[in-house]
């Protein structure tokens, strides 16, 4: 079961190590299981409040034409994303990261398979296009790679 | 649960702190040689090369100069860059002390947008040049926007993965050491020693403004804003034996390095490793019941390395159990090393430098670059206090690079002309 209450320590900085607290006063060892954390840095990363407002606004942020944020926020709830038994514990982060990993999977669909036809095609599906289109002849024509 | 008790030898405690240190510098150094060997191949760029940067301003060279010429350029170079990384390190330093943490922060964000998208852009267009890599200008619009906006993130947010925040770290320094690469041969080896003696002086002597700025970060207890590379923890098991596990973390008031514009306007190389001494906050705690012993050090800000000292369960917590349960999950006081980013870069510099000549220098280079970094790494150790990383590998490297030329390399060429060995 989670444990959603994280207590920081008031002295810890940098690496911002939040902990949860399992009100127990024994040692670990008589814990078999450990709390599950919703990041893949496990204890060194976010706490289960926060790790909501993060998948939030990356799900937001990546409406700005940023598959490449959706993927990061995949990546980082990942042990949420791949554990189907987090439906009923993190159900809201839950949906913000389908959502986020569904909108990746269209949007590099869409992207790729744009530049697969475009490189693939080539000369002969686009015509003169192709050569105006091409990203090191537009480096040329505007003289993009001078500036170092 | 006996089985989970085997205590961790030295070689896995100590042994992979250190590896999580070295691994990124060798990434670092591999991806900018990858860089130079792919996008220099063959020809010297050494020739008429007269880019006007910060770092050639004081003089253009060509190689048409005597060597003497050369050597007199390299140095007023190497003096005029060092002179404006000191102001500009002053500036931070009076920046941190006047408070504006903000700033600084959106400022370390504005830099690596503009070292991500202009020249991480730049850099992919060569490679697309030289590749003839069929890719459209949308697309590449779009994955370059992608990739600089998602860095920027990872920058700016304390929080984002860890290993996303290394990788962009590490990229953002293998493109600023490219750019040192460009830069003329001696002007680039004079620079290099020149700021490896900065960082001895800025970090050890007493007025040296990364001494002031670690110190104070110490003094207030907060991060120096800045890129700094920090290696992930190394989180003991459960239930070891010995409580105490050291947490060093330092933070190098590294500012990030540019292109010309930054190098104008605000250069902060905080290349040094700094560990701060223990303060006088340690408290200890005896646990009776298991008997171990429990001390808290406050923590040390240093840029570059810092070694900062602290244990879990500390006094004023006064909520035992609590304590006695973060102690029982065992997550307690593993340190990371930080490493400054500007350490990635010199280095990178270094061995990017002399992959232009040869691959042999390479080899060489690599070696003398990872023996000074485990010599900071042990005396950083041994000292506890903030260290500057540069000096022992730099001025290690640029010996290995000029015995190798000159030494080395002709024994080589003859052995295996001579089907001798190798």
């Amino acid at each position: 079961m989670d444990d959603d209450s994280r207590v920081p320590l008031s002295n810890l900085h940098a690496a911002g190590n939040l902990l949860p607290t399992t009100g127990e006063a024994s040692s670990s060892t008589s814990r078999s299981v450990r709390t599950e954390w919703p990041t893949i840095d496990g204890p060194l990363g976010l706490s289960h409040e926060e790790s909501l407002t993060y998948a939030r606004r990356f799900f937001k942020l990546g409406f700005l034409c940023l598959p490449f944020l959706w993927a990061v926020s995949c990546f980082y709830f990942w042990p949420v994303l791949r554990n189907p038994r987090s439906q009923q514990s993190h159900p809201r982060l839950r949906r913000y990261l389908v959502g986020s990993a569904i909108g990746f999977f269209l949007f590099t669909t869409i992207l790729s398979s744009w530049a697969l036809t475009f490189a693939i095609g080539g000369e002969r599906l686009f015509g003169h296009v192709w050569g105006e289109l091409v990203m090191y002849n537009v480096a040329e024509k505007y003289g993009l790679a001078g500036w170092i | 649960m006996e089985q989970n008790r085997r205590p961790k030898t030295i070689l896995e405690t100590c042994g992979e702190e250190i590896i999580r240190i070295v691994t990124p510098v060798s990434i670092c150094m591999l991806l900018v040689v990858i860089l130079v060997s792919v996008l220099n191949g063959g020809s010297s760029l050494d020739d008429g090369l007269s880019f006007a940067t910060m770092a050639t301003m004081a003089y253009s060279e060509s190689s048409s100069d005597s060597i003497w010429d050369k050597i007199k350029g390299a140095l007023l170079n190497s003096l005029v860059f060092v002179a404006v990384v000191t102001v500009a390190t002053f500036l931070l330093v009076l920046l941190f002390y006047l408070n504006c943490t903000k700033f600084l922060k959106y400022y370390m964000g504005f830099s690596s947008l503009l070292v991500l998208g202009f020249m991480g852009g730049e850099i992919a267009l060569f490679l697309i040049k030289v590749s003839n890599f069929p890719i459209d200008c949308f697309t590449f619009a779009v994955a370059l926007y992608n990739f600089t906006v998602v860095g920027v993130v990872a920058v700016f947010i304390s929080k984002m993965a860890i290993f996303v925040t290394q990788a962009y770290l590490v990229v953002i320094g293998m493109l600023v050491a490219y750019w040192f690469t460009l830069l003329p041969e001696w002007t680039t080896w004079g620079l290099l020693v020149a700021m490896s003696l900065y960082d001895l002086a800025a970090v050890l002597l007493p007025g040296g403004p990364l001494r002031l700025l670690v110190e104070l970060a110490m003094a207030r207890d907060e991060d120096i804003p800045a890129l700094v590379y920090e290696a992930r923890p190394v989180i003991s098991d459960a239930g070891l034996g010995d409580g105490v596990v050291r947490r060093r973390v330092w933070r190098e008031g590294r500012g990030d390095l540019d292109e010309d514009q930054r190098l104008r306007s605000d250069l902060v190389s905080d290349s040094s490793l700094r560990t701060y001494g223990e303060s006088e906050r340690e408290i200890n705690i005896v646990d009776a019941e298991e008997g171990r012993a429990l001390g808290r050090d406050s923590e040390l800000a240093a840029p570059l390395i810092q070694h900062i000292n602290i244990r879990m369960n500390s006094l004023e917590n006064a909520v035992s159990g609590e304590n006695l349960a973060l102690e029982g999950i065992g997550l307690g006081s593993s340190g990371a090393i930080k490493l400054g980013l500007g350490d990635f870069i010199f280095y990178s510099v270094l061995v990017g430098r002399a992959a232009m000549y040869d691959f042999m220098t390479v080899y060489a280079c690599y070696l003398a670059v990872i023996a000074g970094l485990g010599i900071t790494l042990m005396l950083l150790a041994f000292y506890q206090k903030a260290l500057p990383a540069l000096p022992f590998s730099v001025l290690l490297g640029v010996l290995f690079y000029l015995l190798t030329r000159l030494l080395l390399e002709t024994f080589v060429v003859q052995c295996s002309i001579n089907l001798l060995m190798f």
